[in-house]
C-alpha cells in the first residue's frame, strides 16, 4: 500500500520496538525527547501514557508498544519520546530507542506481508530491505487518525 | 453570476450588509410597537436601500430585487402614504428571513436563490395600497441620456454607494455605456469594467443623480422616481457642483449612521466597486480629515492570539514569582514586582478587548419572543435589562443558544394563555425579563417570567414515571432538587411534542453548555407566580483561578469558584451513611470522597491516608461535597489548556495547565468527576 503522494525519496527517522526497526517520515517528526516524564490522565485509554509540557504546549504521549500490540517493558536510558506533528496536531510516541535517519527510495518499498499482525497492518505503509534488516514504514497519518 | 469568495468587496459587503440586516431585525420588532416612529421608518428604509446598493454592485440580482421592493414600501411608509399593518409586519419579517437565507447561500459560495414569487407579489401589493400615487415627474429622465450628462443640476441626496461616482467616466463613455446597457440589461458590473477601462477620461464627472437613474434603469424599476423624489426632498438645496463635497459626504454619513459613529469600514473601503481603482482617494482623504476614527476592526483570531500570548506571559510571571525567593538581589525583587503589576494590567486590558456588550446576544430575542408568542396565541412582553454589560466574545457566542432555549421555555411552558392568566387574576400580557449583571468576576444572567411557575411534585412524579430516578431518591429531593430535575435528559411535563418543546432534550444540553463554560445554573420557582433562572458564568474563559492540590506526587487544580471551605481531615467527624462515608461540617453531612482513589493509579493510591490530609468542601450543583486530598498547595491562576483530541471528553477532566514550576496539573471538572466516579 504505497501512498501515491510520497516523494521519490523518503527520509525516515528509524526507531526500534522490540528489536524491530520502524521508520516514520522525517518531515513529520518535530523532535525527540530523552526525558520520559509524563502526567497520567485518569480515565484515558490504555495506550495513552499521559501528557507532557512541551515548551508551554500540552502534548499527549502514547505508548507505541501497546499500540502495536507488543507487551510493554521497563524504560531504560535508550527509551525516547518522538514528538510528531501531523496537521497541526502534535503527539508524542514512546519508543524503545531512536536510531538514525535513513534515505529510502520509493521504489524500494514493498507491500507489507499481512502476517497476522492485525493491529499493526493498518498503520504500515510497506517494508524496505536495508542492510540485512527489514525497515517497517509506518503511516503516521493512519496512526493518528485511527486513534 | 459566480460568487467569488476571495473578492474583498464581497467580504466587505457581507460584513457590513450583514450587520444592517441584524439591525433591521431588531428595528422591525420595535416598529411593530411604534409604527409611527418616523425616524425608525427612515432608518429601516435606509437599511434596505444600503443593502440593495451594495448587492447591486455585486450583481446579486435576487437580493437587489427583494431589497428594492421592500425599500419602496418603506419609502411609502415613511412618507405616510400607507400605514403599517400586522400582516405587513409578517411579510417584512419573512423578507428578512429570506435575506438571511440568501446571505448564507452567498457565504457558502452559491448564487442566492430568489425569494418566492408570492413574497414579491405581497410587497408589490402593499405599494398599491397607496391612495395618492404621485408620479414624481421631474426627476425621472428618459433613457436617452445624452441630455442627462449636463453639469448644472442640483445634487440630490445619494446613498453612500454613489459617493465614489465621481469616478472617471467621461460623457462619451457614459453614453456608450448606457447604450450598451439598454440593449443588454446587463448587470451593474458592466459599469465596473467600463469605469475601469476609462481611467483616462477624467474630464467630465458623472453626477450622482445620473448614476442613480442609471441604476434604476438597470433594475428596470418604474418607481425609481419615488426614490428620486424623496432624494430631492432630502437634498441640500442649491448645490450646483457635480462633485460631492466634504460637507455633503459628512451629512450623508450622519444621516445614514447617526451622529458621531461612522462605520470604520467606510474608511477602510469607502468605494463600493464602481470605480474601484478609480479616484476615490480624493473623497477618502477628505473624509479622514474630517472624521476621526474611533474604532478599528480587528479579526477575532488576532485577539485570540494575543490572549494566548498574554496567557503565557502570565504563566511565566507566575514562575518568576515562585523563583523570586531564590534571588537575593533587591533589584530583582523590585523588577519582578513591577512585572507582576504590569502583567496583571495587561491581562485585564486584553480581556477587555474581547468584551462585547451582551446586547449582541439579546438583540435576537425580541424577534424570537414575538414569533413564538404569536404562534402560541399568547401575549408577551419581553424586557431586556443590563444590555450594556460586557462579556467576553466567546462567552457571548456560547451562551446564545442556551439563552434562546431558556427564553423559549419561558414563553412556551411558563407564560399562560391570556384567558388562563385573567382567571388567575394576572394581567393578560405576560412578562419575560432577560437581564444581565456583572458581579465581581462573574456575569449573572437572569431569565424570569411571571407565568405558571413549576410544581415540584409534578416534576418529581414525572421523573419517576419516566424512569429517570427511583422513587426513593426522588422522595428525598427538596424543592430545589425537584426543580433541578428539569435538567435531566428526557424529562418533560408536556404531554405532546410540539415544534417548540416537549422532546425533553433541550435543558440538559443547556446545562452541559453552561457547565462547559465553568458556569452554574440555578432555578427558583413559585407555583402560580413565575419562574426565575439564574446563570452564573465567569468573566473569562481562558484564565481560571484554581486551588492547587497534591495527590501523591501529582498536582491537580480545582476551579476556585467551586471551593467553599478547607479544613484538616482529622478535625472533623466522619460517619458512614448508607454504606458511604459522610463528613460532618457546620451541622451538615456531606458525602466524602477520596480523590486519590479516583485519580491516581492503583500503585500510587494505595498509600495510607496522611495524617495531615485535608478536606476541600466544594459545590457541585446544589450539593456540597468533600474531597480528601493529601495537600492543599494554594491558589493559582492558570491558563486552561484544552486536552487534545485523544483525551477530550474524559469525564472529570476539564483541561490541563502548566503550573508555576513547569509541571502539568490536570484541571478537574467537579460535576463530571462526581458523576463518573461516585
Amino acid at each position: 500500500m504505497v501512498k501515491q503522494d510520497m516523494p521519490e525519496q523518503l527520509q525516515c527517522v528509524v526507531f526500534t520496538l522490540n528489536h524491530e526497526k520502524y521508520g516514520i517520515n522525517v518531515m513529520q517528526v518535530q523532535e525527540v525527547l530523552r526525558e520520559i516524564e509524563f502526567s497520567p490522565v485518569p480515565g484515558a485509554p490504555e495506550f495513552v501514557l499521559g501528557i507532557i509540557n512541551l515548551r508551554g504546549n500540552v502534548v499527549s504521549v502514547i505508548d507505541a508498544r501497546t499500540r502495536f500490540g507488543i507487551a510493554p517493558r521497563e524504560y531504560d536510558d535508550k527509551t525516547r519520546i518522538i514528538v510528531t506533528r501531523v496537521h497541526q496536531q502534535m503527539m508524542g510516541i514512546l519508543v524503545d530507542s531512536v536510531a538514525e535517519v535513513v534515505n529510502v527510495m520509493r521504489s524500494e518499498i514493498e507491500a507489507a506481508p499481512n502476517a497476522g499482525h492485525s493491529k499493526t497492518s493498518k498503520y504500515i505503509d510497506g517494508v524496505v530491505s536495508k542492510d540485512d534488516s527489514i525497515l517497517i514504514i509506518v503511516d503516521l497519518n493512519k496512526l493518528i487518525t485511527m486513534l | 453570476m459566480a460568487i467569488n469568495l476571495e473578492d474583498d468587496i464581497l467580504q466587505d459587503f457581507l460584513l457590513e450588509a450583514g450587520e444592517i440586516v441584524e439591525l433591521l431585525s431588531e428595528q422591525l420588532v420595535v416598529l411593530e410597537k411604534t409604527p409611527d416612529d418616523g425616524d425608525l421608518l427612515n432608518a429601516i428604509f435606509r437599511g434596505f436601500h444600503t443593502v440593495k446598493g451594495g448587492a447591486s454592485f455585486l450583481a446579486l440580482n435576487s437580493l437587489v430585487d427583494v431589497c428594492h421592493k421592500s425599500e419602496d414600501v418603506f419609502n411609502l411608509l415613511r412618507n405616510q402614504k400607507i400605514s403599517l399593518t400586522g400582516e405587513m409586519m409578517d411579510v417584512f419579517l419573512q423578507v428578512l428571513d429570506e435575506v438571511h437565507r440568501m446571505f448564507n447561500e452567498i457565504k457558502s459560495g452559491a448564487d442566492p436563490v430568489a425569494v418566492p414569487e408570492l413574497l414579491i407579489e405581497q410587497l408589490l401589493a402593499m405599494q398599491s395600497a397607496v391612495t395618492d400615487t404621485k408620479k414624481p415627474a421631474t426627476v425621472r429622465k428618459k433613457a436617452n441620456k445624452k441630455s442627462a450628462v449636463k453639469k448644472n443640476k442640483n445634487i440630490k441626496q445619494v446613498s453612500e454607494q454613489f459617493l465614489s461616482s465621481k469616478g472617471d467616466i467621461s460623457d462619451e463613455e457614459f453614453e456608450n455605456l448606457l447604450d450598451n446597457l439598454h440593449g443588454a440589461g446587463a448587470a451593474p458590473k458592466a459599469i465596473d469594467s467600463e469605469a475601469d477601462s476609462s481611467q483616462s477620461g477624467k474630464n467630465d464627472q458623472i453626477s450622482d443623480q445620473e448614476f442613480e437613474e442609471l441604476l434604476d434603469q438597470l433594475e428596470q424599476k418604474d418607481k425609481a422616481g419615488a426614490l428620486g423624489s424623496t432624494g430631492v426632498a432630502k437634498s441640500k438645496q442649491g448645490k450646483i457642483d457635480d462633485l460631492i463635497t466634504e460637507e455633503e459626504f459628512e451629512l450623508l454619513l450622519d444621516q445614514l449612521h447617526g451622529k458621531g459613529k461612522p462605520p470604520d469600514k467606510v474608511v477602510a473601503a469607502p468605494s463600493p466597486p464602481v470605480a474601484r481603482p478609480a479616484a476615490t482617494s480624493g473623497v477618502r482623504r477628505e473624509f479622514t480629515e474630517n472624521k476621526t476614527e474611533t474604532t478599528v476592526r480587528v479579526d477575532t483570531s488576532r485577539l485570540n492570539e494575543i490572549m494566548n500570548l498574554v496567557g503565557e506571559l502570565v504563566l511565566t510571571r507566575n514562575r518568576l514569582n515562585t523563583l523570586r525567593e531564590t534571588f537575593e538581589d533587591q533589584r530583582v525583587h523590585k523588577a519582578i514586582s513591577t512585572l507582576d503589576l504590569v502583567t496583571a494590567d495587561l491581562q485585564n486590558a486584553v480581556m477587555k478587548t474581547r468584551m462585547q456588550p451582551v446586547k449582541k446576544v439579546f438583540g435576537r430575542f425580541p424577534r424570537v419572543v414575538r414569533d413564538l408568542a404569536r404562534s402560541l396565541n399568547k401575549e408577551i412582553e419581553l424586557e431586556l435589562r443590563g444590555e450594556e454589560t460586557d462579556l467576553d466574545k466567546n462567552l457571548v457566542e456560547s451562551l446564545a443558544d442556551p439563552l434562546v432555549h431558556l427564553v423559549r421555555n419561558s414563553v412556551d411552558h411558563g407564560i399562560e394563555i391570556p384567558e388562563v392568566r385573567l382567571k388567575a387574576g394576572k394581567p393578560r400580557q405576560g412578562k419575560v425579563i432577560l437581564a444581565a449583571e456583572q458581579k465581581g468576576d462573574h456575569i449573572i444572567l437572569t431569565i424570569s417570567d411571571d407565568g405558571a411557575g413549576m410544581d415540584p411534585e409534578k416534576l418529581r412524579r414525572k421523573a419517576i414515571e419516566k424512569g429517570l430516578m427511583d422513587s426513593i431518591t426522588a422522595a428525598r429531593l427538596d424543592e430545589k432538587g425537584c426543580f433541578d430535575l428539569i435538567f435531566l435528559p428526557g424529562l418533560t411535563t408536556k404531554e405532546q411534542l410540539s415544534n417548540v418543546s416537549g422532546r425533553g432534550v433541550g435543558m440538559d444540553v443547556v446545562k452541559t453548555r453552561i457547565t462547559q463554560l465553568n458556569g452554574q445554573v440555578e432555578i427558583n420557582s413559585v407555583l402560580g407566580k413565575g419562574t426565575e433562572l439564574h446563570i452564573k458564568v465567569p468573566l473569562t474563559l481562558a484564565i481560571l483561578p484554581t486551588l492547587m492540590l497534591q495527590l501523591g506526587t501529582r498536582k491537580f487544580a480545582l476551579p476556585l469558584s467551586n471551593v467553599s471551605e478547607i479544613f484538616e481531615l482529622c478535625s472533623k467527624k466522619i460517619s458512614v451513611v448508607d454504606g458511604r462515608e459522610v463528613i460532618l461540617n457546620r451541622g451538615r453531612a456531606s458525602p466524602l470522597f477520596y480523590l486519590r482513589k479516583w485519580l491516581l493509579k492503583r500503585n500510587e493510591s494505595e498509600l495510607d491516608v496522611q495524617r495531615d490530609a485535608h478536606v476541600v468542601m466544594v459545590h457541585a450543583g446544589n450539593t456540597m461535597v468533600g474531597f480528601v486530598v493529601d495537600q492543599v498547595l494554594g491558589q493559582e491562576e492558570v491558563v486552561i489548556k484544552p486536552l487534545d483530541k485523544l483525551l477530550q471528553g474524559l469525564p472529570g477532566m476539564a483541561g490541563s495547565t502548566i503550573t508555576g514550576d513547569g509541571n502539568i496539573a490536570l484541571i478537574l471538572d467537579i460535576p463530571g468527576l462526581i458523576n463518573a466516579y461516585s
